[in-house]
C-alpha cells in the first residue's frame, strides 16, 4: 500500500498537474493575495535612468517581441511608456516583429496620453517595421535616415520634426529594447559598444541573467512580469503586472511542491527496490 | 472599462478564448481534432501576417525605389530571388552566393562589437572588485570569479582533465550545470507567465473577473 503511494507521487499524470496549475492560477485573479514584490536593483536602475531624462531627451523604444509574449512583457512596456510620458521624454518607436503594430495599439490603449498629451511627429514617432535583424540595428546606429525614408503612416522623414533631431545612435539618450530574443545583443554591440548609447532591456524571464553577463554595457534589465510589477510599484501605479505576479507566485509554489513530492516519491521507490 | 459591446472586439475575445481552450485540450485531455484545428489556424494566421508585412517591406524598400530608377536596389533583389533556387537540385548551387553574402555580412557585424561586449567587458566585470562592498558582494564576487575561471577551464581540450586540471574542470562542469539549471528555471517562469495571461483572458471573457 505504502509503495503505491510513493509510486503515485513519483509518477503523477501530467494532466492532473496541468489541471491543478490551471485552477490554481485562476484563484489569485479572482481573489488577489497581494504577495510582496520587492524591487530589484536591475529594475530600479532602469527607473533611475528614465528619471534623469526630460523633455529635451529622446528615448528609443524598440519592439523586438511579439504579441505572443504579451503576458510576460506587456506590463513592463506599459509601465515604462507611462513613465516616459510622465517625464515628457520624446519617444521614437520602431521594431523588428511583424505583429508589432498590434503591440503598439495595445500600448496606445493603455497610455492614452500618447494621443492626447503628446503631439505625433514632434513628441513621438512610429517608424514601423524593419527587416534585417543585426544588419538593420547596425545600420540604424550609423544612419537612421538611410534606413527610414518615411514613418509607418507614410509621412516622409523630413516632415517629422523629431526625426530631424535623430540622425544616428548618438542622438538617442536611452535605448529601451523590448526583447524576447537576441536584439539586446545587437544593441549592445552596435549602439553601446559602438556609439556609447545607454541600453536598457525590457525582457522575458529567460533573459534574467543578461545583467550578469553584460554589467558594463547595460543600464538595467526588467525581467518579465516581475520587472513590470516592480516598475508599477516605482511609478506608483499598480496594474496588470502586480495582479499577475500573485498568479505567478502561486504557480512557483505549486512547482516547488510538485518537485519535492516527485523527488521524495522517486527516492522512496528506489529505496524500497533495494 | 466595461465589458466590450463592439461585436468585432467581442468576437475577437471569444475567438481567442475558444482557440486557447482548443490548444489546451492537448495537455488537459489528449490530442484532438480541435487542437489540430487551432494549431493550423495559428500557423496560417501568423504566416499570413508575415507575408503581408514582408511584401509591404519589399514594396517600400525595393519596388518603389526601383520604380523611381534607383538601380542599386536591384542587387539585393536579385540576391533575394537567387535564394529561391534552393528547391531545384540542378541550380541549387546558385543559392550559395546570397547565403554566403548574408553569412559574411552577419559574421562581420557580429564580430565588430562582440570582442568588446562579449569578451573584454565580461573579463573586466569578472575581475573588478565590488564597489561599497558588503559581505554578500564579496561572496558574489568570489563565487562568480571562481565560476568564470573553472567553467572556462572545462573547455580546455588540448590537455586531459587530470592532475592540476582535474578539480577545476570538475567544478567548472558543476558551475555550468548550475547556470543551465537557472536558465531552465527562468524558462519555466516564462511559460507560467504565458499561462497566467491565458487564464486571465479566459476569466475576463467569461465575466468572472472585470474587464480591464
Amino acid at each position: 500500500m505504502s509503495k503505491n503511494i510513493w509510486s503515485k507521487m513519483a509518477e503523477v499524470d501530467r494532466r492532473v498537474l496541468y489541471w491543478v496549475m490551471f485552477i490554481a492560477l485562476a484563484i489569485p485573479f479572482i481573489s488577489p493575495i497581494g504577495l510582496p514584490v520587492p524591487v530589484t536593483e536591475t529594475t530600479k536602475a532602469v527607473y533611475d535612468k528614465v528619471e534623469t531624462l526630460g523633455p529635451k531627451n529622446i528615448a528609443l523604444f524598440s519592439i523586438a517581441g511579439g504579441v505572443s509574449a504579451w503576458p510576460e512583457i506587456a506590463p513592463s512596456m506599459v509601465a515604462v511608456m507611462r513613465h516616459l510620458v510622465k517625464r515628457e521624454v520624446k519617444i521614437v518607436v520602431w521594431g523588428f516583429f511583424v505583429d508589432q503594430d498590434i503591440t503598439l495599439d495595445m500600448i496606445l490603449t493603455n497610455v492614452p496620453e500618447l494621443k492626447t498629451k503628446y503631439k505625433y511627429g514632434e513628441d513621438w514617432v512610429y517608424m514601423g517595421y524593419i527587416a534585417g535583424a543585426e544588419t538593420a540595428v547596425a545600420q540604424l546606429a550609423s544612419d537612421v535616415h538611410a534606413v527610414f525614408k518615411a514613418d509607418k503612416y507614410g509621412t516622409t522623414i523630413d516632415k517629422l520634426p523629431l526625426m530631424q533631431r535623430v540622425k544616428t545612435a548618438k542622438d538617442i539618450d536611452l535605448v529601451l529594447t523590448v526583447d524576447t530574443g537576441s536584439y539586446i545583443l545587437y544593441y549592445i554591440r552596435h549602439w553601446n559598444v559602438g556609439k556609447g548609447v545607454p541600453v536598457a532591456e525590457i525582457g522575458i524571464a529567460m533573459q534574467a541573467d543578461m545583467i550578469v553577463y553584460y554589467p558594463v554595457n547595460l543600464v538595467g534589465v526588467m525581467i518579465g512580469v516581475r520587472g513590470g510589477a516592480e516598475y508599477e510599484k516605482l511609478i506608483g501605479r499598480l496594474a496588470d503586472g502586480t495582479v499577475r505576479m500573485d498568479a505567478i507566485n502561486v504557480s512557483h509554489i505549486l512547482f516547488i511542491i510538485a518537485i519535492v513530492l516527485a523527488n521524495i516519491g522517486f527516492i522512496m521507490v528506489r529505496r524500497m527496490k533495494k | 472599462m466595461p465589458y466590450p459591446t463592439d461585436p468585432l472586439l467581442l468576437s475577437g475575445a471569444w475567438a481567442s478564448v475558444i482557440l486557447t481552450l482548443m490548444v489546451y485540450s492537448y495537455v488537459l485531455f489528449k490530442e484532438t481534432p480541435l487542437f489540430r484545428f487551432a494549431e493550423h489556424t495559428y500557423i496560417s494566421a501568423s504566416l499570413a501576417i508575415s507575408v503581408i508585412v514582408s511584401y509591404g517591406t519589399l514594396e517600400k524598400n525595393a519596388f518603389i525605389p526601383l520604380s523611381k530608377g534607383d538601380l542599386t536596389y536591384l542587387i539585393p533583389v536579385v540576391l533575394g530571388v537567387l535564394l529561391y533556387t534552393l528547391p531545384f537540385r540542378q541550380v541549387r548551387w546558385v543559392s550559395r552566393y546570397p547565403l554566403a553574402f548574408v553569412v559574411g555580412v552577419g559574421t562581420g557585424l557580429a564580430i565588430r562589437g562582440a570582442v568588446h561586449a562579449q569578451m573584454v567587458a565580461q573579463v573586466l566585470a569578472a575581475i573588478t572588485l565590488p564597489k561599497a562592498p558588503q559581505p554578500i558582494d564579496w561572496f558574489n564576487f568570489f563565487f562568480s570569479l571562481i565560476a568564470f575561471l573553472t567553467s572556462t577551464s572545462y573547455f580546455i581540450f588540448t590537455r586531459e582533465h587530470v592532475g592540476l586540471l582535474k578539480i577545476p574542470t570538475k567544478l567548472g562542469r558543476y558551475m555550468i550545470m548550475l547556470a543551465l539549471g537557472s536558465y531552465f528555471g527562468n524558462t519555466i517562469l516564462f511559460r507560467m507567465a504565458m499561462l497566467s495571461g491565458r487564464v486571465e483572458e479566459i476569466l475576463k471573457v467569461f465575466k468572472i473577473i472585470p474587464w480591464p
